[in-house]
């Protein structure tokens, strides 16, 4: 594997072993008006049971990794496999085991009731009506929605709405998960159950998750590891969220806000020396500052 | 462009049946090899041609009973096997609206998809020649071009039908009215019961000769309104989205930037 | 016009039609397109419109929603109509065959989920037709709406009030090229959606059961009769066309208690 030398070269897996999903290498990709979006420098690699997050300015070609991902678009140079085939040319042996949620739920429902909606898949991919029925009925109460199941989806809320495109990704229990910007659009609490969610799916069903966001905050709670493109699509910096967002210099080329949290620590260091390490979640920035007050109170601690 | 206006049971039997078994042919082809992921990546193009020839069909540019029918655009877009599929679904749906017969769908799907045919065809020709900056003129000559020949074909369809042109009516001219829906029921084959009645035709069958004379002078005028509106629509696509056209309708689609990759990267 | 709602009416209506079996709509829908296709005689065909009319009055379908739809054909079968027609009763009969085939259509589809009749109407149908079919009926609803918003850009743009025809023309085509590709794209993604979540080619859809066997057969039977209607009016038109004021004042008794019947409740 080619490595950048100013990236850290993680032995990716912690399980040298654990399956690869999901492999992108130096992909490029042109557009009708002649821009280019080059998915190189590093390989992008998803493991089974990992939940992996796509960061990245606007343009930056987020949403055409995820296409050629899906088999949507054809690399005219490079290679995309995931479970050991191309997508573009075998979707169909796949489509199976994919689940997707794109980022225009509202494009995304083609049902005339949301019952009808979620049980799509599963009609297309020929299962008894009584399996079909089912699987539906889990998948709305895994994510709380049962009441909706006569609705239009039309009438429904924008939160609401993605939820529906949510369960129809996840009714066939598929083995690997596509978000694009699963967050947008949702409160807090949506959000945060949507965060739960996708941490109990990768651990106890071993599904991988693939996703891209804009919501910075969300990758330490969420991700096993992130990587993050630079304009054009080169992928400039990969690793967990910790050694992510240490990275200031390549996020700032990358227009990428670092979280809130991430940002804290690293002005606490510029000013004070003695600051601790960074901290990525409320629960660990609340105990190193604690831990830092302590130590501040003791005059002269020894070591 | 000259999709034919008669109601059912007009046409000889053989004629129109003959177009529905050469249409139902040339479909099953069409569709019987589209297997391939590149041919079914296509089908919302399709699907987007033959409703905008459907939707463009219903909107008047001038008030002169003059609707355009995009037929070339279609065709350069779509191309053959396409195209045959595109104008038998516009043939279908148009006589689900009672606009036109059923029983001439095969006749109507094979006038509208040698059309296409014809567009594409020149329209590739002249870009050889031309070069592939000039899409307007290349287009506008086909488009000319096309409707010339298939006004020829009506001519010719009227002439070997043998019920005179009073039953058919070519939409792209400023028609004088003595290309009229009533049919002289009594001269066709379906002489007797079902289709025997209603209408009372108030003119006589025109001769070919005179039907010929009249859709030639009158004809240019609407074939050039439309050579004009197809080299825009064309010219417009070449600059802003020119695979669509150069590519061939069936290679594999490069699509628009999908979701949030808008602007420069 | 939004598909949404002609989702919405398909799905959560509650009347005998939404109750009904997709098969015997399907049939029905056939039969009452057959009786307006062979028709010849206005009275009979406004009969049947009339006829549609009060089903629409009785059951309480969205007539706000679905009037404006089934008038739609009318304006490009009036622009044949004003071209081609002898006569204002030839005209008028033009009109009214296709506003009431487009009623029937759209009574279905506001009665009937879509993937219902598609998975019907793809099971007859060649592939790649039943594929275009689905994104032709889609695809309409796009483009209309679009055009709607295109031309009220156009026109705050560049004023098509203005009186310079030539530019109003191409602002009015550039607006086609325009919509083209947006039409295209949203097209791409929405079958992109469909093929991501498994389609091929062919929905599948769970059978709806019908509420009542009872009201399945009566929508067929009224469907015969009116086919019945049209073709004895049809074929025995010189002693029947004098009394084909009875067909239509009982339509409209029927119409006038249908509406009577919807007020009391």
């Amino acid at each position: 594997m080619a490595l950048r030398s100013q990236t850290p070269d993680h032995i990716h897996p912690d399980d040298p072993t654990a399956e690869e999903v999901v492999r992108i290498s130096c992909v490029r990709h042109t557009y009708e008006d002649g821009t280019s979006v080059h998915l190189c420098g590093l390989d992008f690699v998803a493991h089974r049971g990992k939940r992996v997050a796509v960061l990245g300015p606007n343009g930056a070609g987020k949403t055409t990794m995820l296409y050629h991902i899906l088999g949507l678009l054809k690399p005219q140079e490079g290679a995309v496999s995931v479970f050991g085939v191309s997508p573009a040319e075998q979707w169909a042996t796949i489509r199976r085991r994919v689940g997707v949620m794109l980022q225009n739920v509202d494009e995304q429902i083609i049902s005339p009731t949301v019952g009808d909606d979620v049980a799509f898949s599963p009609r297309q991919y020929g299962l008894p009506e009584t399996e079909v029925r089912e699987r539906v009925n889990r998948v709305l109460k895994l994510l709380g929605i049962e009441e909706l199941a006569d609705r239009v989806p039309h009438n429904l809320s924008g939160g609401e709405k993605r939820k529906v495109a949510l369960a129809g990704a996840l009714v066939m229990d598929p083995e690997l998960l596509v978000l694009d910007e699963p967050f947008e659009g949702l409160d807090p609490t949506s959000r945060q159950g949507l965060l739960d969610l996708l941490e109990h799916l990768s651990h106890e069903r071993g599904m991988t998750v693939v996703l891209t966001t804009h919501d910075i905050d969300a990758v330490p709670e969420f991700a096993d590891y992130a990587y993050v493109l630079a304009p054009g699509g080169t992928i400039a910096l990969r690793g967990t969220p910790a050694e992510v967002f240490a990275n200031a210099k390549v996020l700032a080329d990358g227009n990428i806000k670092p979280p809130i949290l991430a940002e804290l620590f690293s002005r606490l260091r510029e000013r004070d020396a003695s600051a601790p390490e960074m901290a990525l979640t409320i629960e660990d920035a609340a105990e190193a500052l604690e831990g830092w007050k302590r130590r501040s109170l003791l005059p002269e601690t020894p070591q | 462009m000259s999709h034919i206006h008669i109601p059912d049971g007009v046409l000889p039997v053989w004629l129109w049946l003959g177009g529905w078994v050469v249409a139902a042919a040339i479909v099953w082809l069409a569709s019987a090899r589209s297997g391939g992921v590149d041919v079914r990546r296509k089908v919302p193009l399709v699907g987007v041609m033959a409703a905008l020839m459907l939707v463009a069909m219903s909107s008047e540019i001038v008030p002169i009973a003059y609707h355009i029918n995009l037929t070339v655009v279609a065709g350069v877009l779509l191309g053959p096997q396409l195209s045959i599929v595109a104008a038998f679904v516009v043939q279908v749906v148009l006589a689900l609206l009672g606009h036109g017969g059923v029983t001439v769908i095969g006749l109507n799907t094979l006038m509208t998809a040698s059309e296409m045919l014809f567009g594409w065809m020149l329209f590739r020709g002249l870009i050889t020649v031309l070069g592939p900056r000039r899409v307007g003129l290349a287009s506008g000559v086909a488009t000319v071009v096309t409707l010339a020949l298939a006004t020829t074909m009506l001519v010719g369809l009227v002439a070997v039908s043998g019920v005179g042109a009073a039953t058919v009516r070519e939409t792209g001219a400023l028609d004088p009215q003595n290309l009229t829906f009533a049919a002289p029921f009594s001269d066709s084959i379906f002489s007797v019961g079902l289709f025997s009645g209603g209408e009372r035709s108030s003119s006589p069958a025109v001769p070919v000769r005179r039907f010929a004379t009249i859709v030639y002078t009158l004809g240019p005028l609407g074939w050039l309104i439309e050579a004009l509106v197809t080299a825009a629509v064309l010219s417009y696509i070449a600059r802003v989205r020119p695979s669509l056209i150069f590519e061939g309708a069936l290679t594999p689609a490069r699509q628009a930037l999908p979701g949030d990759e808008h602007g420069r990267h | 016009m939004d598909i949404a709602v002609v989702d919405r009416s398909a799905v959560s209506g509650n009347s005998t039609l939404h109750g009904a079996a997709t098969g015997a709509k399907l049939i029905a829908f056939s039969l009452v397109l057959a009786a307006v296709v062979v028709s010849t005689n206005l009275f009979v065909v406004l009969t049947i419109t009339i006829v549609l009319l009060a089903a629409v009055a009785a059951l309480r379908l969205p007539a706000r929603s679905m009037l404006p739809l089934a008038a739609y054909p009318a304006v490009f079968a009036a622009v044949f109509a004003f071209a081609s027609a002898p006569d204002a009763l030839a005209a008028s009969l033009i009109i009214a065959k296709a506003v009431t085939a487009a009623l029937a259509s759209v009574t279905l589809m506001f009665t009937t989920p879509y993937p219902q009749v598609f998975a019907a109407l793809q099971r007859v149908t060649p592939g790649l037709v039943g594929d275009t079919l689905l994104m032709t009926y889609r695809a309409i609803f796009i483009l209309a709406d679009k055009l709607g918003d295109l031309t009220r850009a156009v026109r705050l743009r560049s004023g098509l009030s203005t009186g310079h025809p030539v530019r109003a023309a191409r602002a009015t085509t550039r607006a086609l090229g325009g919509l083209l590709l947006y039409s295209l794209d949203l097209a791409q993604r929405e079958y992109d959606v469909l093929v991501l979540r498994g389609y091929s080619g062919r929905l599948r859809v769970a059978l709806r059961p019908s509420r009542s066997r009872a009201a399945d057969s009566a929508i067929i039977v009224v469907a015969f009769m009116l086919l019945c209607l049209a073709a004895l009016w049809r074929i025995y038109w010189i002693r029947l066309i004098s009394y084909s004021w009875i067909l239509l004042a009982v339509a409209l008794v029927g119409l006038g208690v249908a509406l009577a019947s919807r007020r009391r409740t």
